[in-house]
């Protein structure tokens, strides 16, 4: 099943994850996400240090709704964590790196990843969720709004990949 | 009858339970193809590689085609199924920023959760980018709630726009992807028979 770099072959892995997915459906009645989680959990954090904050007109339906711990894409999103790190453990990938191309400094490369985070955090707001929850869960379930997003992401990258391509300078 | 949670077949609790190791299962699926690093997201907007576009258009068609044979069968309620609405000027707004954000970072919120388990520092610090931005949003909510809400149109199926049912969407959405993907490596291998040539 491994290819010559030690990974699946993306088909393979897709087929799997579509079977996952599936499941997921099957089970919840919803697929998989990952950015509702971090939004969760920045509004339980906001809470904890200032209660007030449940009156803020986005994370009230949130708080509404019981604590972080008891969120179906929360308890997920710990299980991604989980399988990502034993998958790693086991295939001897876990190192302590930064992704990034040839010569590009560092700082620069955390620089943009921060401000990527930044930026997408409000992108998943707008788009009501990620790759994950948007994209994957919509396109599998015949939503058509999905299209406008994906279509618009998909673009968006390429039109802006130039922009970014030392930083992605000989790698993939 | 399915989906098990929203039937009752299973409670609330056992429902997290299954979110544990649904999640996990996707984890172990995301790392394996080799996800826990932007080296294999990133060169997508470069036609370098096809990791991306040939996972999410496999995972797509296998999981559309096991929906309509379970529902063909009666297994499944198709309506039961949760479809975010469908907002069409958010979702064109924060498609394009979500697009320029994931060229700039190399991480989606999924794959960064891979990374950061795989010891990238770089998703370590985009899911701190991550958080920082929700915060942000929640703040600026209410001056932009009206634009965020715009367009709304409900659970929008494909089968709204075209006509048709779930069969005809999934005809269609398989065929697109298919040729979509022929698409895109033809691309890739011209572009790369033209830097070999050089």
């Amino acid at each position: 099943m491994n290819q010559k770099d030690g990974y699946w072959h993306p088909l393979v892995s897709g087929v799997i994850l579509g079977i996952v997915l599936f499941i997921s459906f099957m089970v919840a009645g919803q697929g998989m996400g990952a950015s509702g989680a971090f939004a969760r959990v920045t509004a339980q954090l906001a809470y904890l240090y200032d209660s007030t904050f449940a009156q803020n007109s986005y994370a009230a339906k949130y708080l509404f709704n019981g604590n972080a711990l008891s969120n179906w894409t929360v308890v997920e999103t710990f299980g991604i964590f989980s399988g990502g790190y034993l998958s790693a453990m086991f295939a001897g990938r876990i190192k302590q790196s930064i992704d990034k191309g040839d010569d590009y400094p560092s700082y620069k490369r955390l620089i943009w990843a921060f401000l990527g985070g930044f930026i997408m955090a409000g992108a998943t707001r707008l788009a009501r969720g990620c790759t994950s929850g948007q994209a994957l869960d919509g396109a599998a379930t015949f939503s058509a709004g999905t299209w406008i997003f994906m279509l618009a992401a998909f673009g968006a990258g390429f039109v802006f990949a130039p922009l970014f391509k030392k930083q992605w300078k000989n790698i993939g | 009858m399915y989906p098990l949670f929203t039937t009752g077949t299973i409670d609330f609790n056992s429902n997290l339970l299954y979110a544990l190791v649904i999640g996990a299962l996707f984890g172990i699926v995301l790392e394996r193809t080799g996800f826990g690093s932007s080296k294999h997201i990133a060169p997508i907007f470069y036609f370098r590689n096809l990791k991306v576009s040939q996972t999410i258009v496999s995972a797509i068609i296998t999981c559309s085609t096991l929906i309509v044979i379970s529902s063909y069968n009666g297994w499944v309620d198709y309506n039961q199924i949760f479809i975010p609405d469908t907002y069409v000027w958010p979702y064109l707004v924060g498609g394009v920023l979500f697009g320029a954000a994931m060229v700039m970072s190399g991480w989606c919120p999924g794959t960064a959760i891979v990374g950061f388990a795989s010891g990238k520092i770089d998703a370590f610090v985009f899911m701190t980018g991550l958080l920082c931005g929700m915060y942000f949003y929640f703040d600026i909510y209410d001056q932009i709630s009206d634009f965020a809400n715009s367009g709304y149109l409900g659970r929008y199926t494909i089968d709204k726009l075209v006509g048709g049912d779930i069969y005809t969407s999934s005809y269609l959405i398989t065929i697109l992807l298919g040729a979509f993907l022929a698409i895109f490596m033809n691309v890739m291998k011209s572009i790369r028979d033209k830097k070999e040539k050089l």
